[in-house]
């Protein structure tokens, strides 16, 4: 399953335009050149944390010699330019694959290690390469570094001229070409691969991830711009002195990654410019600022886990979930009317254990029918059964919790299947409906299969559309859908303005007048629904559901569109079935994700003859 | 070559220097193989520890003694080694990433130690007196008292760290805890009070080892750092399968070093010594003396 849109499609790509912008354009604000040095200072420092954050962040390496490889790349322009009298600008490009090629060395002797083990001997290392550089003092200036090394410089123009204003684009241009650079790696096929072998290391051995080869490149990677940055950090203060291998540069750097948020690359480009601007303004405390810094580390680590990007994170989560929220509540007062035309029914919201959801009910004596409808839609999907099956049938509908005009509700204990079918029993129970015969669709599909595999006797019968069952999650679930880029969307908290086309497209139908209210609750949707939903699969007593289809303890059809966009139509055909409608599962011809939706004619006429089937005794039904 | 005379003076300082990694690197691994983690503020203590003592001792604080310092240090960072761990280990302790956690929390608290000292006691170097003066004649060989006080005193505290961890009750249950510590858990041992006093016993290591450091070398406030690398190195190259691992890897350190000084250089030293230690843990991950596997 693979799912990730391009940079510039992604809902990161404006606030990254608009950050831009404001730096291109600070420098001509700003005359103060301190300022300007301290921007430069915090560019140089979120390269070398964002760049750390590829190894430790994403491929969970402790790498701890990368501050080393920042020195590798300081001394190594010291040495090109001093001593062999090279170009700055040339040592500068060369610094990076130098430092590299030193990367790659640090990961042989980590190759076979883990854990706090990686710490130390890449401590080890970087104590090793100081040693060295302290040792060589012929080459390397020994313990008082190397002085007076050359500025950058376009012919005759010093980028140290008119307050270091070459200076601050340069390093401009470096972020922005290393973030460019990081976002890349990431997205590649390499950078799944750093992430599967630190998520799930011997699964992702096991599909052919080359374990020592991927930790090479890892490191490489994340040697690159580090070496760029300390060759250009060598240029701009144009000294090399061991005091950068110090704890205090560690410290630094680490605490950059670390208040920014590992995991990000982001996170650590910002808070360099919070740390740096915050160290410099406390330059007069002496020890105390060594001290309030190490305080303020701390009380990060205590109070935000997953550093400022989480806190940008979290603000984002509560904005969504409330204009979500908003949104709901809006409809659920304006549009009731509508709602209540198109099905038929009225519409009344009912108190459950996971908060109040509204229910449409057309009432009536007839055999009763609920449906429960599929994720990020609403109940009013099924207006085209409500409208065939009213004359015969009590039709009874709810959106799910966080969807539709249903109130938003805790995504720790509300947003999973077996929540969901603990609303649809006390949806049941407030109207006292008895041996209903559920509909579910996708979601709703595992969450009839979850609430009737908790007592088959209690349910006149469960047909299934858009819903693959399954026995062991997540293995079952890659062979039973199509992996497809919408399939990763239906986990996908936030949506861009296209993905919500593109996944309300591909579910239900294109947008048109009459799928146009589908579409619509697309935004409504609280986004924790599908990330905690598909987080929690787990959850779910799987092999109960599957066991109950294999026994026959209850009369079952499953009616696929043939089309169905998701679905590995060949893994359902060949699951045990012990008593399903037509003896098999039915494919609709021309049906999508939702052929009760875009074929509803077909529909409808097996649905019909599934629930004749199913009303007659065991005995008969019985296929085995 | 080197003669006999030179060897024997070689052997001996490598032995000292030896028995003074032991006992930094004992305390290391009294936390790293309980709790898992590396206390990156170990040197800090080291360097508390002997500025404890300082004040203590030298005619320029309380002018008691050294003895007094030597015990004034060793509680006193007993304490404050259990004081630290509530602050600055505890409370991340459930979390997933403790490991890169704790490293952030202990380098943290390295440096307001480092800074707090710097306050207290300036930034100008100290020394302190040594334990023991005058040689002694072992007859191939005369030695300074110091530095026999030195091996005696570690001797008799590795020992008696080793008659703790194998025949006290307290000091069984921590093995247990480091060997697995949900069972231990489930056998009624109060972990989180195993953890404390694992934290004060090797905060308590330090603060002896700082006084030996602080009568061999100037006392500044990062005096830490180096010793602590050098634990760092002992401890990995002997792995931490017993507790007595660490000690075989300190003396082997020891001499390797002092060796080293003599025939290849005070400067490429430290070189050798990485080099041997990358090289161990490429062939023998686990250490020298070490099975994978955490255990006091």
């Amino acid at each position: 399953m693979r799912y990730d849109p391009p940079f510039h499609k992604s809902s990161g790509f404006v606030p990254a335009l608009v950050v831009l912008a404001m730096l291109l354009v600070l420098p001509l604000m700003i005359e103060a050149s301190y300022l300007r040095h301290l921007m430069i200072l915090a560019f140089v420092f979120g390269i070398v944390a964002a760049s750390w954050d590829l190894s430790l962040g994403y491929g969970g390496l402790f790498n701890f010699a990368h501050v080393a490889l920042f020195a590798v790349g300081i001394y190594t322009y010291a040495i090109l330019t001093k001593t062999f009298g090279l170009n700055p600008w040339i040592a500068v490009l060369i610094a990076g694959p130098v430092t590299m090629a030193l990367a790659a060395l640090v990961a042989l002797p980590v190759l076979r290690l883990d854990g706090i083990y990686v710490i130390l001997v890449t401590i080890a290392f970087s104590q090793l390469v100081y040693q060295v550089i302290i040792s060589q003092s012929s080459v390397t200036g020994g313990t008082s570094g190397i002085v007076t090394l050359p500025p950058l410089a376009i012919g005759d123009y010093k980028l140290t001229s008119d307050g270091r204003i070459g200076y601050y684009y340069v390093a401009l241009g470096l972020t922005v070409a290393a973030c460019a650079f990081l976002h890349g790696v990431i997205r590649s096929r390499l950078g799944r691969a750093i992430m599967a072998l630190r998520d799930a290391k011997y699964a992702a051995i096991a599909r052919g991830v080359p374990e020592g080869r991927t930790r090479v490149l890892t490191l490489a990677a994340s040697g690159l711009f580090t070496g760029l940055a300390g060759g250009f950090y060598a240029s701009y203060v144009r000294v090399a002195s061991p005091d950068i291998f110090g704890l205090g540069s560690l410290t630094l750097v680490l605490s950059i990654l670390l208040v920014g948020g590992i995991g990000t690359i982001w996170g650590p480009v910002c808070a360099a410019f919070a740390i740096i601007l915050l160290s410099e303004a406390m330059a007069d405390l002496g020890p105390w600022r060594d001290i309030l810094t190490a305080l303020l580390i701390i009380a990060v680590m205590v109070l935000y886990p997953g550093g400022l990007w989480g806190v940008v994170q979290e603000a984002r989560e509560a904005f969504a979930t409330a204009r979500a929220g908003i949104r709901a509540g809006w409809r659920r007062r304006q549009g009731r009317p509508a709602r209540e035309a198109l099905m038929g029914a009225t519409e009344a919201m009912l108190p459950t254990r996971h908060g109040h959801v509204a229910v449409s009910d057309t009432g009536g004596a007839g055999p009763a029918i609920l449906c429960i409808h599929g994720n990020s839609a609403c109940k009013e999907a099924f207006a085209r059964q409500f409208a065939a099956f009213r004359g015969s049938h009590r039709l009874i509908a709810f959106d799910l919790p966080g969807h539709g005009v249903s109130g938003n509700a805790d995504p720790e204990t509300a947003y999973n299947v077996p929540a969901y079918a603990d609303v649809a029993e006390d949806v049941l129970a407030a109207l006292g409906v008895d041996r209903p015969v559920i509909l579910g669709w996708s979601l709703g599909g595992y969450v009839g299969l979850e609430l009737t595999s908790r007592a088959p006797a209690r349910f006149a019968g469960l047909c299934i559309t858009g819903t693959s069952p399954l026995n062991i999650v997540p293995e079952d679930f890659a062979r039973g859908y199509d992996a497809s880029s919408h399939l990763v969307l239906a986990g996908k908290q936030y949506f861009t303005a296209a993905e919500e086309r593109a996944y309300a497209g591909s579910a239900t139908v294109p947008l048109s007048k009459d799928s146009a209210f589908l579409h619509a609750n697309i935004n409504r949707t609280d986004g924790r629904t599908r990330y905690y939903m598909i987080t929690k699969l787990g959850v779910v007593d799987w092999p109960r559901q599957m066991r109950m289809i294999r026994e026959g303890a209850l009369p079952l059809a499953i009616l696929n569109g043939a089309d169905d966009p998701f679905l590995d139509h060949g893994y359902i055909a060949g699951l045990d079935y012990g008593r399903i409608w037509s003896g098999a599962p039915h494919d609709i011809p021309g049906g999508k994700h939702a052929p009760f939706f875009n074929a509803p004619e077909a529909f409808n006429r097996h649905f019909s003859a599934f629930m004749d089937w199913a009303n007659r005794p065991a005995s008969i039904t019985g296929t085995g | 070559m080197i003669s006999f005379d030179t060897f024997l003076a070689v052997a001996s300082g490598g032995l000292v220097l030896g028995a003074l990694y032991a006992l930094m690197a004992a305390g290391l691994a009294a936390v790293w193989t309980t709790l898992g983690i590396f206390n990156f503020a170990h040197g800090a203590f080291i360097a508390l520890g002997a500025y404890i003592g300082w004040q203590l001792a030298d005619a320029g604080g309380a002018g008691l003694g050294l003895t007094a310092g030597v015990v004034v240090a060793t509680v006193a960072l007993f304490g404050f080694g259990i004081l630290f761990h509530l602050v600055l280990v505890r409370p991340f302790e459930r979390r997933a990433d403790i490991v890169t956690v704790s490293v952030i929390t202990t380098l943290a608290g390295t440096a307001i130690i480092e800074s707090a000292i710097n306050l207290i006691w300036g930034p100008r170097s100290k020394q302190l007196a040594r334990l023991g003066t005058g040689e002694i004649d072992l007859g191939l060989i005369r030695i300074p008292m110091g530095d026999l006080v030195l091996v005696a005193v570690v001797a008799a505290t590795l020992a008696g760290l080793g008659w703790f961890l194998g025949r006290t009750r307290t000091g069984r249950a921590m093995r247990a805890v480091s060997q697995n510590r949900e069972a231990a858990e489930l056998m009624g041992i109060d972990v989180p009070r195993l953890y404390a006093l694992a934290f004060g016993l090797s905060a308590a290591m330090a603060g002896l080892a700082g006084i030996f450091v602080g009568g061999l070398r100037f006392m500044t406030p990062t005096m830490g750092a180096d010793p602590l690398m050098k634990a760092l190195i002992v401890v990995i190259l002997g792995g931490i399968a017993r507790f007595t691992s660490p000690i075989y890897a300190a003396l082997l350190v020891g001499l390797v070093e002092s060796f080293s000084n003599y025939f290849v250089g005070l400067y490429w030293t430290p070189a050798v010594l990485f080099a041997i230690m990358i090289a161990v843990l490429y062939v023998k991950p686990s250490g020298l003396f070490g099975h994978h596997q955490r255990t006091l």
